[in-house]
């Protein structure tokens, strides 16, 4: 890890508002005793309205926090605090003292024996019996799913209108048994799904597309190996990073951050960070998650560009992928984008060689807002063609392209494209 | 491909009493019963048809783009800061932040516009600093969105040109009015004069309030006329404007009712002879005076008045007439100065000598000065209000002084508001009189602020602590934050035994703030 981060970075790190109003008011030199820092860590004591000070320390790396106050929070004002001091140049560099050296070595350690103990579980999961057995239970939920696909359209979906979630919970659990989680996930989603308007399209194109993985799984045998990678990471099987890493396709480019969005399902935070390459044109996503109270990764920020490698998980259409190595700094950036046409075709290949695909990223560019009929929102482009927006909150955007044109990265869904980021002349990268 | 409706129709009904629709296209499906052909079918059509989106075409309408601005942007790391004020750090100084980015000449960088019209939605003391800072972007946002149409007009600029005046809302046609009234008086008279009496109440008090701006004699029949009002907000405003003018026939009625109540007379009182004021407060209240703005129970008239009874009606009346009364009346009157005058002895006039209770007598002295100091205020007389802040004549009424402040030259108001602090030092009554001192608070003003802040954070009671809360809170938003340091000096040279207890908490928070604020205003300068 090397360099200072900026003040944006350290703020972006708050678990809320107050902690990042309490931070601004810790972040005195006056405050603050025996700080120092080196290329991978942070320290220092805070004299706090107690009668000891509270030793607060960051570890870069994780990045990973620590405090002797009592709040609960991470991380807390003192490290923020401290955190800030350090970005604006306010602590100095110097030999870790023995308390801050011995936490980070713990640190170590502990994250050391979790890899291990991950090691370890990987490769009981590549025992061929486990891999054998797993196939088997996966194939055999698919089955009953694909049962219940066929009573569901059999006995008529209008019945869905008025049914209990327990119809798909069920079905959902079942799968989670059958250790096929992924697709455990989507099933009980489309209980939402009757609840809205034109529901029996939707619902109809969900089971048809489902009906159409579990066939896809049966026959895997078949696919060509990139389609079998996907048929097999919508089902559930996971790839461990070291094999993406190892044997992932690379692709080096400068590639610009276009968005980021966090969403929460089951208490797990999940971030999307949408990258686009300025060489390539090629998308990526990185994922990455947070149980609550962990600190989600932001090293990439929305509106930069880095010139970086990625290593691609395997598919039909590569798309989600790993940092794999930095050739240079996050510089700001706007990214080259399409027209509305030119995204409609590069989605409908997308789409062709990955037909369960359900969001995929639109860079378009000079696009400005328009309004339909209704009164709904939509972007379009210099030729005069349109695309729905989907969003609840359209002002900022609004208010950032002024009518005028923008440059437009969201989430394209079958509901419409849901803007993620906006870049203007006067105003630059603005995240929506 | 077609198909997909007779495929949801089917799926809807269930193939158990619908046959799936024939596809041509589909491959066979091999073994599948009706229920998994359907669903196969479904498949590739669903895939089609998201793979074969086609763009809208003429579907939507381009949004109109909006008017070019002016101002530039504020430097990026204003604009960093206001995102944090916006998101609920230091969100007490979000004024100053706009008024002196406003004052600058910056505007508001458009992605924060939202989050900034949201607060202004909810407080309307913010609006008008919102309207001067968010440049025509946000009166163009305003337009969209009703939640916050009272950014339309609001900030000065009502938008659009001559034909606001017929189609605008309220704000936007007051806007314009004033707007109008600062180049040319006498037509903004005239146009508000032709739609006067098709306006509705509200909209004419709003519309007659514009005339604060370029007030002048040529003003005086119409808000004359305006006295007979149906609204008794815009008589009310009527008067007050006449009241403000010099020369006019209504000053003129309001200066004779006051000399029917103060008269000077030769007195001797323990062996001292000189002219002393004898009060009369108004006996009866009759049409004339309500037409003229004074209601029969005045606002205050219950409050009390000292000496356990409340002000009383005509005490109330005395005080009305005196605020509506040209203060040029009692310099001719008594051919003395405004300083010497303030400084007269004061009478009941049906006091003899003999019988002139003690509370009774410093009624009437209130009641005059109290008039007098609403006058000075009024009128925005200088002088007046010096005499009145220097004549310590009004040590009971601190609060009525501290809004003579306002009338001062700027040059004046921090000593006179640092006098006026050390003399009611220690009081409850600080906090409230703080209240009325506009910000900023800088120079002499400052340093008695800063004196009274560490003064009280060296008391132990309860009592002051409440009221250090109290200051420290003003304070926040209004105190010159380069007097940060000189409180931190203070407080670090306390002596021992108060160094010892712990600074009430609100002094910290007090310290943060202007450190904030120091900062802020740094990077919103030129």
């Amino acid at each position: 890890m090397s360099g200072r981060w900026d003040r944006g970075r350290v703020a972006a790190l708050a678990p809320d508002a107050a902690a990042a109003k309490a931070a601004g008011g810790v972040a005195r030199p006056a405050k603050w005793g025996g700080t120092g820092c080196d290329g991978e860590a942070v320290w220092g004591e805070c004299q706090g309205s107690g009668a000891s000070a509270y030793r607060a320390c960051a570890d870069l790396a994780g990045p990973a926090f620590r405090c002797s106050c009592p709040s609960r929070k991470i991380p807390c004002k003192h490290v923020l605090g401290l955190l800030l001091l350090w970005s604006d140049g306010a602590v100095a560099g110097g030999p870790r003292p023995g308390w801050a050296a011995e936490w980070i070595e713990q640190r170590r350690e502990r994250e050391g024996k979790a890899r291990e103990r991950k090691a370890a579980g990987a490769a009981k999961a590549r025992d061929p019996k486990t891999v054998e057995r797993r196939e088997r239970r996966v194939e055999d939920g698919l089955a009953e799913l694909d049962q219940w696909l066929r009573d569901q359209v059999a006995h008529g979906l209008a019945q869905a209108e008025k049914a209990p979630y327990g119809l798909w919970d069920d079905a959902a659990r079942r799968l989670v048994d059958a250790q096929a989680g992924a697709l455990s996930g989507q099933v009980r989603a489309l209980a939402a799904i009757p609840r809205q308007p034109g529901w029996p399209d939707r619902l109809l194109e969900e089971y048809a597309l489902l009906r159409l993985l579990v066939r896809a799984y049966r026959r895997r045998g078949e696919l060509p190996e990139g389609l079998r990678d996907t048929v097999r990471s919508r089902v559930g099987f996971t790839v461990a990073q070291d094999d993406v890493l190892g044997h992932g396709e690379r692709v080096r480019d400068r590639w610009c951050v276009t968005g980021s969005r966090d969403t929460v399902q089951d208490q797990l935070t999940t971030r999307r960070v949408w990258l686009r390459g300025r060489e390539s044109g090629r998308p990526a996503l990185v994922l990455s998650f947070a149980a609550p109270g962990a600190v989600l990764d932001s090293s990439l920020a929305v509106g930069t560009e880095v010139d970086a490698e990625l290593a691609f998980y395997p598919g039909a259409r590569p798309l989600r992928a790993l940092v794999a190595e930095r050739h240079g700094p996050a510089v700001p950036a706007t990214p080259g984008g399409t027209s509305v046409a030119g995204f409609l075709d590069d989605h409908a290949a997308a789409v062709a060689s990955d037909p369960w695909l359900e969001r995929w990223p639109a860079t378009l560019e000079r696009v400005r807002l328009a309004r339909g009929e209704g009164g709904d929102l939509h972007v379009i482009d210099e030729a005069g063609d349109a695309l729905p927006l989907r969003t609840a909150d359209p002002w900022r955007l609004l208010a950032v392209s002024g009518g005028g044109p923008v440059t437009l990265a969201g989430e394209w869904t079958p509901e419409g494209l849901r803007p993620l980021t906006a870049w203007q002349a006067d105003e630059g990268a603005v995240p929506l | 491909m077609n198909g997909w409706n007779e495929h949801v129709t089917a799926a809807l009904l269930g193939t158990e009493r619908r046959d799936p629709p024939v596809l041509p296209e589909a491959p066979d499906g091999g073994d599948a019963d009706k229920a998994g052909r359907l669903l196969d079918q479904a498949a590739l059509l669903a895939v089609a048809r998201r793979a074969g989106r086609l763009p809208g075409r003429g579907a939507a309408e381009a949004i109109a783009p909006a008017p070019g601005e002016e101002a530039p942007v504020v430097p990026p790391a204003a604009a960093e800061r206001l995102g944090r004020i916006l998101r609920g750090e230091h969100v007490e100084v979000l004024p100053e932040w706009l008024d002196a980015a406003a004052a600058h000449g910056w505007r508001v960088p458009a992605r924060l516009l939202p989050d900034l019209l949201e607060r202004g939605r909810g407080d309307r003391m913010l609006r008008p600093s919102i309207g001067r800072a968010a440049g025509r972007r946000g009166v163009w946002l305003a337009l969209r969105n009703t939640d916050w149409a009272y950014l339309v007009g609001a900030g000065g600029d009502p938008g659009g040109g001559a034909e606001v005046w017929e189609t605008g809302t309220r704000n936007q046609r007051a806007a314009h009015l004033t707007a109008l009234r600062r180049r040319d008086p006498a037509a903004a008279r005239e146009a508000l004069r032709e739609t006067w009496a098709k306006e509705p109440a509200p909209d004419r008090a709003a519309f007659l309030a514009t005339f604060r701006t370029g007030l002048s004699p040529d003003d005086e029949e119409f808000l004359e006329s305006a006295l007979e009002d149906r609204g008794k907000d815009v008589r009310q405003l009527a008067a007050d404007l006449l009241a403000r003018l010099p020369g006019s026939a209504y000053g003129e009625r309001m200066a004779a009712r006051a000399r029917a109540c103060l008269t000077p007379r030769r007195r001797t009182v323990r062996g001292r002879e000189q002219t002393w004021i004898m009060v009369e407060p108004p006996a009866a209240h009759d049409e004339d005076l309500a037409r003229d703005g004074v209601p029969f129970h005045p606002g205050g008239s219950f409050a009390p008045g000292g000496g356990g009874r409340p002000v009383g009606t005509r005490a109330a009346w005395l005080r009305e007439i005196l605020a509506r009364t040209p203060l040029g009346t009692w310099t001719d009157l008594f051919g003395l100065p405004p300083m010497e005058i303030v400084c007269l002895p004061v009478a009941g006039a049906g006091a003899s000598e003999g019988r002139s209770g003690r509370d009774e007598h410093d009624g009437d002295a209130r009641d005059v000065h109290i008039g007098w100091a609403r006058a000075a205020l009024k009128q925005h007389d200088a002088e007046w209000a010096r005499a009145l802040l220097k004549g310590g004549v009004m040590v009971d009424e601190p609060g009525a002084l501290a809004d003579l402040l306002a009338v001062l030259p700027a040059g004046e108001r921090d000593a006179a508001a640092a006098g006026l602090i050390r003399w009611v030092e220690g009081r409850s009554e600080l906090p409230p009189i703080l209240e009325r001192v506009p910000g900023p608070w800088t120079g002499d003003l400052a340093a008695a602020v800063v004196g009274t802040l560490a003064a009280s954070a060296g008391r132990p009671t309860r009592r002051d602590e409440h009221a250090l809360t109290q200051l420290c809170r003003l304070a926040e938003r209004r105190l010159d934050p380069s007097a940060a340091s000189r409180l931190e000096d203070l407080l670090a040279r306390r002596p021992p035994g108060e160094a010892a207890r712990a600074v009430p908490r609100a002094v910290p928070a007090l310290l943060t703030t202007l450190r904030f604020r120091a900062e802020m205003l740094k990077e919103l300068a030129p």
